[in-house]
């Protein structure tokens, strides 16, 4: 169709002009530009990549799709997955991925303490257009498709760790292992300190599974508040229960503002390669290609051990990260056309967020100054993994 | 996060990280407050555990 003409005034009045014939306009905001020209504020929200690995063995701090951490503590067991989707109407909305939490032991009765949380953290200077502890602070929509195999009441909170508050808004699962698509709208929060500028923890999203009393016996903190742990997941339902269970979660969407089901808009996909160079902020993997897979170069720094330098530059992770390799057989130092094995664990230093050395001892004998490679040997098990999540 | 073992890692007479062992994995972690790990160890530390020296 056509666009017969814009109206200055539309845009002056920050309304979308309208193709000649439409019906109806629209402001920005509700055009869901609010935010124009940026990035979707939540990383991977379509659950599309995940470097560490796509199923393994829930734990507390473990992380399965990227960006998403799983806080737990309880006497039952789960296995977390990165699924493919092929039907459904998360599916049909254009997700082809999803994080799925399956029980494989059931809790039944969580004690006190117990819980089972997954977080998405975001660093405070991402999230200073919200304003909040401001007069002019912000209301947030927080969107996710969400399929479960228990109905009831989830919660999920958001918290402030620079001034210690939070809120918490419940959602209900309707159908049993049915995709729903959640809308939640949190408060501004005028009150309490603002979110520091930096690269620490600005605020964080945690998803109940399940919660024992020291997290429910309160009342649900559906205004900003001071944190009280016992007000944070009031109702929620214990996912946990059975080892019929399953929790999917995909879509996951950020909006500043207050959106309804109606008004959100539509989810921004990202392509897989913006995805991941954001990811590579936090967590980036390498190996795995080619069974002699070569990683980084530089020079004997002793007859048994290697110093190579690794630049990680683009882009720049958020703090100097954690170096961790797989087995110490799966490398070697490769030097004038001879390959000595890793026989002990790795170091580093010189570490920051844009490269590090790493020093790779073997038996040797080498010769100290001439060049040599860090590199698998011969296995594409080989996996070294830098880490800078929040 | 469990921490089970912490030894300093040393580069020309100079701590330059921590070889450690936290939720049973072998990782190197850098002395930058920032990242998480370390502040794990910090923790780890301040309840009583000791950083192992380098060799």
């Amino acid at each position: 169709m056509a666009l017969s003409k814009i109206d200055i005034e539309n845009m002056v009045t920050g309304e979308t002009p309208v193709a000649n014939g439409g019906t109806g306009q629209t402001t920005l905001a509700a055009a869901g530009l609010t935010r124009p020209l940026s990035k979707p504020i939540i990383i991977n929200g379509n659950q599309s990549l995940s470097q560490r690995t796509t199923s393994v063995t829930a734990s507390d701090g473990i992380y399965c799709t990227d960006r998403i951490k799983h806080t737990l503590s309880n006497d039952g067991a789960a296995t977390i997955t990165q699924e493919s989707l092929s039907s459904g109407s998360a599916f049909t909305d254009g997700f082809a991925n999803a994080m799925k939490i399956d029980v494989t032991t059931a809790d039944g009765s969580l004690s006190a303490a117990q819980k089972y949380h997954f977080r998405y953290n975001i660093e405070g200077q991402d999230i200073q257009n919200i304003k909040k502890g401001t007069a002019n602070a912000e209301k947030l929509t927080l969107a996710f498709w969400v399929k479960a195999t228990k109905t009831g009441t989830n919660i999920v909170r958001c918290y402030t760790a620079d001034s210690d508050r939070s809120c918490s808004i419940a959602y209900t699962v309707s159908s049993s292992d049915t995709w729903e698509k959640k809308i939640l709208n949190f408060p501004a929060d005028t009150t309490g300190t603002v979110i520091a500028d930096d690269n620490t923890v600005g605020m964080t999203f945690t998803w109940g599974v399940a919660a024992g009393s020291n997290f429910t016996s309160g009342t649900l903190a559906t205004a900003w508040a001071s944190n009280t742990s016992a007000n944070d997941f009031v109702g929620q339902v214990n996912n946990l229960d059975s080892t019929s269970n399953n929790f999917h979660i995909t879509g996951i969407q950020l909006e500043i503002g207050e959106f309804s089901s109606t008004t959100i808009p539509p989810f921004q996909h990202e392509s897989f390669a913006d995805n991941l160079t954001r990811c590579q902020r936090y967590f980036r993997s390498y190996g795995g290609g080619d069974a002699h897979e070569q990683i980084a170069v530089g020079y004997n720094s002793t007859t048994t051990q290697g110093a190579t330098f690794l630049d990680y530059s683009s882009p720049v992770m958020r703090a100097s990260p954690t170096l961790a390799v797989s087995a110490n057989g799966d490398w070697k130092i490769y030097s004038i056309a001879t390959a000595y094995e890793c026989n002990s664990n790795m170091g580093a230093s010189d570490t920051t967020p844009r490269n590090m050395k790493i020093f790779t001892p073997h038996a040797g004998s080498t010769t100290v100054g001439q060049g040599c490679m860090l590199q698998a040997d011969n296995t594409t098990n080989a996996r070294l993994t830098l880490d800078a999540e929040l | 996060m469990v921490v089970t073992k912490a030894k300093y890692f040393k580069v020309d007479n100079k701590n330059t990280s921590i070889q450690a062992t936290i939720n049973g994995k072998d990782v190197c972690v850098p002395l930058d407050e920032d990242n998480t790990d370390y502040q794990n160890i910090l923790a780890w530390v301040a309840e009583g555990n000791t950083i192992e020296e380098a060799d």
